[in-house]
């Protein structure tokens, strides 16, 4: 059993709507399981109006034990560094989290937002958010790079935008287990971050073949030409699909590479940037001599089933 | 008699919500509605590509991230009087249609009725039944709710990929056309959650119970065991004996943009909604239905956060400058829309009330707007939803052969400007859209929540909810139960209501 306290800050709600969709295992499921105890979640939890401002007082007064915080949510600085675009009850919600995250066990950044800023964080960043401790790629964000909860880790980060369902509660039923939890290079947890979005696309023959689009609405690859993130991008969209159904890429929608630091990218977000007839951004870890063969090699020896767009992803 | 100010913080809503009120007594004689959070979101777009907007507008909101693409879509679809095949109007508005279903049942079982799992209830003669029925995470409605409302979701992700936060609707249609297996799928998923909505929520058939047409004939309905046990019929039951058809008022004007885009007829160039259930305004006191013109919204800042200017503005004339004033008579960080200078409310209820719905009508005139009605009013959108998907997936099976997508010209959205109205689970959601040499100049957001959780306007008329609770009388104002049923019957979405309006070029705050 592990109590839970979830916080939204500059959020849009879209991880809590995530979590709602997530089937096995699901909220409830974890609740009646008794994996999970809500102490507070701002969409479910139903006591009288008071309740978390007593709740935040005994947590920060010691009183009581707090397991595991979930923030969700830009961590909004503005206007000039008093956090007042984002208050409760008159206080910055900034100073609330990083008292909250001083006393939990353990602290959960829910989506991109949360881990590196993400969209309101995006170029001009009109309300100076940040990451809780990233902020886009730099380690440091509203806690400094350093910082370790309870446990003796750093802030856990699940992105995504939104991070996938079943990420947030397997997440936190391995969290509530004590089952061990390694995090990547940009604290992620490998359980969910150790596959492209690329693997496991229904159009990986396209990509394998060459065979690419250059309009959307078509059946090939979306990576050459219109902006698709998947090989370059760290998720497990098609190895886990959404709503039990589908991925963004499979439907024919580019990765926008939301698990990414610098999601949204600051170029034209269904447009791949190239160099001559290649792009900028290759395949994680690939050297450009060596796509550049393969590809060549690939293009020629492309069935005409694919160059028909015959199969469908 | 002295007056003493409330700080009530409200949860299970979208985002965040602070209300404050002034009592005397118990009475409440003055309330601000308080925005707490600005995100600044429509300054991200400018000098972006306008096709931008599909990925980040979705994300404005994660509950109705589909009415923001629709409508993000619509802006550009106008801006280029660019066409669209019927068959992606039919696939965009079962995407909506399913995303709106989710919201109605989530909002219902999820936000509303855990007020009536209350102390202040435990005496209430259908206290077991609504522990049974209504208990957060538990309850078997709830459990119902939440399954149905992913089996929905599926719908979208068939066509979109994932929901929330997809971007497949693209200027001239979407990514993907409709197959005969995903007619079967669609299909079965319309129907299962139909079946749970008839067996669970209506204890009646769905076209039964939508045929009803008259107060008399919904509450002879009512009387019936079958349906006074069902989850329907639970909360009204509970609703109305605890007074909510009495209560929360507000504007008592009613605007709808129009729901459902008519696949046959929503082609350029754009000038008038035209939608399977009407638009217009709907005049609550003397019941009686107006033609709607979006040139008549106006936003105002007078008691906003954001630099003054005289009267309202147009949101393809917006300007808006945070100017953060806490000790002024300013109080949110949400602007003030008006439609032709009238405090309006939209939402479910506007809309079929628009749509021509003659129940609604007819509860409407016999007793007044209220809490409950405009709770009831979600769940006849709900039903009235459901019955549209299974039509609409119907009539796909009609254009398989037909382009799901018709790729506009390379210039297409070089420059001009163009809006976008949808039917949003809250209700009128609209985008306005500049855009100059290829880049976005403007682009402003006028969501549902800004509209009915409006502050105070230029003439120092309240807002809808404002309204809504001015008069209302607490039993605990350390508790104000009343408030929560009545704020939570609006169906509250903070999150994507407080926002930052463009200008033309990007901003940076406090540099």
């Amino acid at each position: 059993m592990a109590n839970l306290l979830w916080l939204q800050t500059g959020s849009c709600s879209g991880d809590t709507m995530s979590l709602l969709t997530a089937d096995g295992p699901s909220i409830e499921s974890l609740i009646r399981s008794g994996a999970i105890e809500l102490l507070w979640h701002p969409s479910l939890t139903n006591a009288p109006s008071g309740h978390l401002a007593r709740l935040i007082a005994a947590i920060e007064a010691g009183e009581q034990a707090l397991d595991i915080l979930c923030i969700e949510g830009s961590l909004i600085t503005g206007p000039v560094g008093t956090g007042m675009f984002d208050a409760y009850k008159g206080r910055p919600k900034i100073e609330i989290v990083a008292s909250l995250a001083a006393q939990a066990q353990h602290v959960v950044a829910m989506g991109t937002c949360a881990t590196f800023g993400g969209i309101p964080a995006a170029p001009p960043n009109p309300t100076d958010c940040t990451g809780l401790q990233f902020d886009r790629a730099l380690p440091g964000g509203l806690l400094p790079a350093d910082w370790r909860s309870r446990s003796g880790q750093p802030v856990i980060n699940l992105a995504g935008c939104p991070v996938h369902p079943l990420t947030i509660t397997r997440c936190l039923a391995m969290l509530a287990a004590g089952l061990p939890l390694e995090l990547d290079f940009l604290n992620r947890p490998t359980a969910f971050f150790s596959s492209t979005v690329h693997q496991g696309c229904t159009r990986n023959e396209y990509h394998e073949y060459d065979m690419e689009d250059h309009q959307l609405g078509e059946r090939g690859c979306l990576y050459f030409n219109l902006g698709c993130q998947g090989p370059m991008t760290l998720a497990n969209c098609n190895s886990a699909l959404w709503n039990g159904r589908s991925s963004k890429t499979r439907a024919g929608v580019p990765c926008f590479g939301c698990t990414s630091p610098d999601f949204p990218r600051d170029v034209d977000l269904f447009r791949t940037e190239k160099i001559g007839a290649v792009p900028v951004n290759l395949p994680l870890g690939v050297a450009r001599a060596h796509y550049m063969a393969y590809k060549n090699l690939a293009l020629k020896a492309a069935p005409d089933r694919l160059k028909d767009r015959e199969m469908e992803p | 008699m002295s007056r003493v100010t409330l700080d009530i913080d409200l949860n299970r809503v979208e985002g965040d919500l602070e209300f404050q009120v002034d009592l005397e007594g118990k009475r409440i004689v003055d309330a601000r509605c308080i925005g707490t959070l600005y995100r600044g979101f429509e300054q991200l777009l400018i000098g972006r590509a306008p096709k931008d907007s599909l990925v980040i507008t979705p994300r404005v909101c994660g509950i109705c991230g589909t009415a923001h693409l629709y409508t993000a879509v619509l802006a550009l679809e106008h801006l280029g009087r660019i066409p669209v095949p019927p068959q992606a109007t039919l696939i965009r508005n079962l995407c909506l249609m399913a995303e709106n279903v989710q919201s109605d049942l989530r909002q219902t079982f999820l936000f509303f009725t855990p007020d009536f799992v209350h102390p202040r209830y435990a005496g209430h003669p259908l206290a077991a039944e609504i522990a049974a029925a209504f208990t957060p995470l538990k309850g078997r409605t709830v459990l119902g709710c939440l399954a149905a409302s992913r089996k929905i979701l599926e719908i979208v992700a068939i066509f979109g990929g994932q929901w929330p936060h997809s971007s497949y609707m693209l200027p001239g249609g979407v990514t993907r056309g409709a197959n005969a297996r995903d007619l079967v799928d669609c299909a079965d998923l319309v129907d299962q959650v139909s079946h749970w909505f008839a067996e669970e929520v209506l204890g009646d058939d769905l076209e039964a119970w939508l045929a009803l047409d008259s107060a008399d004939a919904f509450f002879a309905w009512l009387d019936e065991p079958r349906h006074a046990a069902s989850a329907l019929g639970l909360f009204c039951s509970v609703a109305r004996s605890v007074g909510l058809q009495a209560i929360g008022a507000g504007a008592e004007y009613f605007l709808s943009g129009g729901a459902c885009h008519d696949p046959a007829r929503w082609q350029p160039p754009y000038g008038e909604q035209k939608t399977l259930l009407a638009a217009g305004l709907y005049d609550g006191r003397q019941h009686r239905l107006e033609s709607f013109d979006p040139g008549l919204i106006e936003e105002h800042v007078r008691h906003s956060w954001y630099r003054p200017y005289p009267g309202g503005r147009h949101p393809f004339a917006g300007e808006t400058v945070p100017d953060h004033q806490p000790d002024s008579d300013r109080y949110t960080w949400a602007k003030a829309p008006r439609y032709g200078g009238k405090v309006i409310e939209t939402g479910p209820l506007a809309e079929l009330l628009a749509g021509g719905d003659r129940l609604l009508a007819s509860l409407l005139a016999a007793e007044g707007p209220s809490a409950w009605l405009r709770q009831f009013a979600r769940l006849r959108r709900a039903a009235t939803a459901l019955r549209l998907m299974r039509q609409h997936v119907a009539d796909l099976g009609r254009h398989l052969k037909e382009p799901h997508f018709l790729p506009p010209a390379d210039d297409a959205l070089e420059d001009g400007e163009g809006f976008g109205l949808v039917a949003a689970a809250r209700g009128m959601l609209g985008h306005w859209v500049q855009v100059r040499d290829g880049r976005i100049s403007r682009y402003q957001i006028v969501t549902p929540t800004a509209w009915n959780a409006s502050p105070k306007d230029s003439d120092g008329r309240h807002g809808h909810w404002e309204q809504s609770v001015i008069g209302l009388e607490l039993a605990d104002p350390d508790d104000p139960l009343e408030l929560g049923h009545i704020v939570r019957s609006h169906d509250p979405c903070l999150v994507c209501t407080v926002h930052f309006a463009s200008r033309d070029k990007r901003f940076r705050y406090g540099v």
